[in-house]
């Protein structure tokens, strides 16, 4: 951080990010994922074999091909039966994975549903990129899904896939066309993001997401938190005083774990409000935006979780 | 002194009794500071502007101007 001298301050200031982790050269977002399903699964006592999907949203895979998803299922040890896919989406991600988690139950395809989220943007940042480098962190996350007669949720979902070259890693894939590298940046493998364009979509976006979301439920004294996924410190308190909610149920944590993409939501659920979802029926809206452009809001009543864990290990650094 | 004045200069780290629309932006004008001010103009007038179109502002008038004049 140091070697963006005073700037890094102003950029602290701004993404609120004063501590993120980044994972070691040789972990992925699967190795997180992995971990965090473990212990998820023994802390329920889920036996590997009940599992009937896993999905895994992320944009950082294992490979290009098979599916990682696929693989975790073999690495978790879980039943043949059990399907698998990933979900390519960021910051949306976690409403998204709600959704198919809940859909596949609702279908009658499973019954128990593992839902993985998490990317390892380090990975994928221009270290002298300074709006980048000092703003994403890394983490994994692991949800367990599963059919309850009285389980309910309402989900708004939408896309502008105009915003595509906004936020973007264009190498790697297959698009090879000349055009396909003019404005996102000068470096095709690392992650370009248009910041002022992506905070104009949120301002666009994201107060009539909020206002949907809490018109259909009601009316906002209903929730009893919104769960924003962590963009930026300084967008976050602005989308909270727009969306005029109050600002004791807007938890925050990127100031320890930076934007850590489809992981963000999930992760405030075993951070901030761990104590609360551990004893209490809870009511959550939650509201991710982002790459795409994409973006989901979910209202769930959450029963009291058997574990909502942060975990912290080697391999991970600061 | 304007809510949008005070805003400024909260973003250029000035005093606030040194904005006016003749104040030259000069190399506080950043893409940090263009986001700041994309919000507070979300904040002031409910418009939004472009960042491109920010960025080629030089004085606190001119970006008063695309504030005001954003439809």
């Amino acid at each position: 951080m140091t070697r963006f001298g005073d700037k890094a301050a102003e950029i602290e200031k701004m993404t609120g990010v004063r501590q993120r982790h980044w994972v070691d050269d040789d972990m992925t977002t699967a190795d997180l994922c992995q971990r965090a399903a473990e212990r998820l699964l023994d802390q329920l006592g889920w036996e590997r074999d009940s599992v009937d999907a896993i999905f895994l949203v992320t944009q950082t895979p294992d490979f290009r091909l098979p599916a990682t998803a696929c693989a975790l299922q073999g690495r978790l040890g879980l039943g043949q039966h059990a399907l698998a896919f990933d979900v390519n989406l960021g910051c949306s991600g976690y409403p998204y994975g709600l959704w198919l988690a809940m859909t596949t139950i609702a279908s009658g395809t499973a019954r128990r549903v593992l839902l993985l989220a998490g990317d390892t943007i380090s990975r994928t940042v221009d270290p002298e990129d300074r709006s980048t480098v000092m703003l994403f962190g890394d983490a994994g996350t692991a949800t367990a899904v599963e059919a309850d007669a009285e389980g309910a949720a309402n989900f708004i979902l939408g896309t502008d896939g105009t915003g595509e070259r906004r936020l973007i890693i264009a190498g790697g894939a297959y698009r090879r066309s000349k055009d396909s590298a003019e404005g996102i940046g000068t470096n095709a493998d690392a992650l370009y993001m248009d910041g002022g364009a992506i905070f104009n979509f949120t301002l666009a976006t994201v107060p009539k997401l909020v206002s949907a979301t809490v018109e259909r439920a009601g009316g906002a004294e209903v929730f009893d938190a919104f769960l924003f996924h962590q963009a930026n410190a300084f967008m976050l308190r602005h989308l909270a005083k727009k969306s005029k909610l109050p600002s004791d149920r807007v938890p925050i944590n990127i100031d320890r774990f930076g934007n850590t993409s489809s992981a963000t939501i999930p992760l405030l659920m075993t951070t901030d409000i761990a104590e609360r979802l551990t004893s209490t029926k809870t009511r959550l809206g939650m509201f991710g935006f982002g790459v795409g452009f994409s973006w989901g809001s979910v209202d769930i009543m959450v029963n009291p979780l058997a574990c909502a864990e942060t975990i912290y290990f080697a391999g991970l650094h600061e | 002194m304007s809510q949008f004045y005070e805003g400024m200069a909260e973003i250029l780290d000035v005093d606030v009794t040194d904005i006016d629309p003749g104040y030259e932006l000069g190399e506080a004008w950043d893409s940090l500071a263009i986001v700041s001010t994309i919000a507070l103009i979300d904040e002031v007038y409910d418009r939004s502007v472009s960042p491109d179109a920010l960025g080629q502002c030089t004085t606190v008038g001119e970006v008063e101007a695309l504030a005001t004049a954003a439809a």
